[in-house]
């Protein structure tokens, strides 16, 4: 079992000031190293409109290399608009996961429109930036993962990584939608796909994680990690429905592979739970495990998905 | 190259449908069996939750004179999607294509959004017993919305030329309010992908392969692909994207457009031209067009006013002597 130490909250997006676009929320944290400064890309939210409904925007904050507490900066917008009337983006760019290649960092997004039978629908886009990632431009109106036969609907939570050579994509598929209480759920699993260029990619078509609490168990967040001659996924899954509390809420799970694509789940390694009390008590998701001066670290989100920010944890050792 | 027209030759108000279906013969397409031809078609149900219309794939078997009618499905062809899913609000249309001893069909998904009326993507379904039952590959399609088409993947049309698939299909270049008291409009172009199996497709991404006649608001529709002789020629339908659905000449005509390599096309929407006439039933609208071979003969089936609410026609296609 790996051991965390967990350093507490980083960043609480309540007390950023002076953004109609960021209310509360901060979630989905991706890193970005910098000489001095580590870049952590996140998503949040305005207030709900008239009829409660959310949109979401992606930014991110600079945080001091030396003292990850210590916040430099805001971005002062949103990396990435909306998406025009109709798009796949309309309401939402979020989360997003970046890379650096070459001069240039890509951001792959999880773009959200509004549906009728069910609340929303989700396809992964694609944006690059050439300014060190503070703005991005959408490479083009739609989609680079839309649906095919075997994932229907709700592609999202995108992370990005390069191995080899190949471009690698782990993201999430809808199952189905189950209907709780007079409102739909969806239920997701995580996927992935390759690709040579960041384009064009070619989907695996395989669950990658055998479910383990229940078959509709709903799995987000797959950051993978390469470590000590293997690959590490720090992931997050919760029950399918009343997940909004802490019984049922989300929980950080581990898996590990040789391969990339075959993985054996072994939750009991992944070293960290919710806490006793404060910020983390009910629920911790989301996961995005880096390498930073020697330490391998881990930021994560606490209640309500990351309403109130992410935290910071650390590894005692390194992963194997 | 003359199209003569033959008169309409199905009207769905008289003939009981399945799926509760009342009206709307829309976007017929053939399957041409030895002794009969099975037309497949669109018609609407509506939705007890909303009152809005659900699109059912239903089809009728005529003899080959194309005037006496067999019978009318009247079981379920392919149910529609599942919650979520791209076609849980209707199939319209559906494009059958042989493929050894099964039957390929691309459907036309639709399903309804918030800020624009709806969306859509092209699913495959495959018949194991001759086209009376219909069953999906997956949940999903096998073509949707991509970098540089947003919205609007539909209209599969699918032909096999040599070892590979061609389809035509049409993908929307976005959502307009054209009027501050309309909701929003859409325009779409024809596009062209291929494959080697009909399940994973390439597309051209974006590449408009039929011209603009009305400019830039002008959307196309249901591309249908005829090998005669050595040429291929293409019927499709197209419109102004705003201000379509009244009589006032905005709405669907037929054009036409040839092409020698697949690739290049030539449009030519005056040879041949599909008549209109004073007070017929397609005096205000000709629309969604199939082109097929029977028997060494060329037919152009078709929908006339208010989009095939009352159902659909036939012309022959005639070759210059």
């Amino acid at each position: 079992m790996f051991t965390w130490k967990k350093k507490g909250k980083v960043f609480t997006p309540q007390a950023v000031e002076g953004r109609s676009w960021l209310k509360e929320f901060a979630q989905a944290p991706a890193t970005l190293v910098f000489d001095d400064f580590v870049r952590v890309y996140f998503s949040c939210r305005p207030p709900a409109d008239a009829n409660g409904q959310y949109v979401s925007y992606s930014a991110y904050v600079d945080l001091d290399r030396q003292d990850l507490f210590k916040v430099l900066r805001v971005s002062d917008n949103p990396i990435l608009g909306l998406g025009g009337l109709g798009e796949f983006d309309e309401f939402g760019t979020y989360p997003v996961s970046v890379i650096r290649t070459g001069n240039e960092v890509r951001a792959y997004y999880a773009g959200w429109t509004r549906c009728e039978s069910v609340p929303f629908n989700v396809a992964i886009g694609c944006a690059v930036s050439r300014d060190d990632g503070k703005t991005f431009t959408k490479l083009g109106t739609g989609p680079v993962i839309g649906y095919s036969p075997d994932e229907p609907f709700v592609l999202s939570g995108p992370k990005i990584r390069r191995f080899n050579d190949t471009w690698y994509l782990w993201y999430i598929a809808g199952r189905k939608w189950k209907v709780a209480d007079g409102r739909a759920e969806p239920v997701y699993k995580i996927r992935m796909a390759t690709s040579s260029d960041g384009i064009h990619w070619n989907k695996l078509n395989k669950d990658l994680i055998e479910s383990r609490i229940e078959e509709d168990e709903a799995q987000a967040s797959p950051d993978v990690f390469h470590a000590n001659g293997k690959y590490h996924m720090f992931f997050c899954y919760r029950y399918s429905s009343n997940y909004r509390g802490k019984a049922n809420g989300y929980r950080i799970g581990y898996a590990s592979s040789s391969n990339l694509t075959d993985w054996v789940r072994d939750d009991a390694k992944a070293g960290i739970d919710v806490s006793e009390q404060g910020w983390d008590a009910e629920m911790i998701s989301y996961p995005h495990v880096f390498e930073l001066d020697g330490k391998t670290r881990l930021f994560y989100l606490g209640d309500q998905v990351g309403r109130h920010g992410f935290g910071l944890a650390e590894l005692d050792g390194t992963l194997a | 190259m003359k199209l003569k027209k033959l008169g309409k030759i199905f009207d769905p108000t008289q003939h009981r449908l399945p799926n509760a279906c009342v009206q709307f013969a829309q976007s017929p397409q053939a399957l041409v069996f030895d002794d009969f031809v099975r037309i497949y078609f669109s018609t609407r149900a509506v939705d007890t939750t909303n009152g809005k219309y659900l699109s059912h794939i239903a089809f009728v078997d005529m003899r080959k004179d194309l005037r006496e009618i067999i019978r009318v499905s009247q079981e379920t062809v392919i149910p529609l999607g599942g919650l979520g899913c791209f076609d849980e609000h209707g199939i319209f249309p559906m494009n059958v294509m042989r493929h050894g001893d099964r039957i390929y069909g691309y459907t036309c998904g639709w399903n309804r959004r918030v800020s624009v009326s709806v969306d859509t993507g092209i699913g495959l379904a495959v018949s194991s017993d001759d086209g009376l039952t219909f069953q999906r590959l997956g949940e999903g399609p096998v073509l949707s919305a991509s970098l540089h088409e947003p919205c609007l993947v539909g209209d599969g049309f699918v032909k096999v030329v040599g070892d590979t698939f061609h389809m035509w299909y049409i993908f929307g270049t976005g959502w307009k309010r054209f009027a501050s008291d309309t909701p929003p409009d859409r325009t779409y172009k024809i596009g062209h992908a291929v494959s080697k199996n009909g399940i994973d497709w390439v597309k051209e991404e974006a590449r408009q392969i039929i011209s603009d006649r009305l400019g830039p608001d002008e959307s196309q529709a249901l591309p249908t692909v005829v090998q005669i002789g050595e040429r291929h020629h293409m019927f499709f339908c197209y419109r102004e994207s705003f201000d379509f659905r009244t009589a006032n000449k905005r709405g669907y005509r037929i054009g036409h457009a040839y092409s020698d390599d697949l690739l290049h096309w030539t449009r030519d929407d005056a040879n041949p031209q599909l008549e209109i006439g004073d007070g017929e039933w397609d005096s205000e609208m000709q629309c969604y067009p199939h082109a097929f071979e029977c028997d060494g003969r060329y037919y152009l089936l078709y929908n006339g006013n208010e989009f095939g609410r009352h159902g659909f026609g036939l012309a022959e296609i005639e070759a210059e002597a």
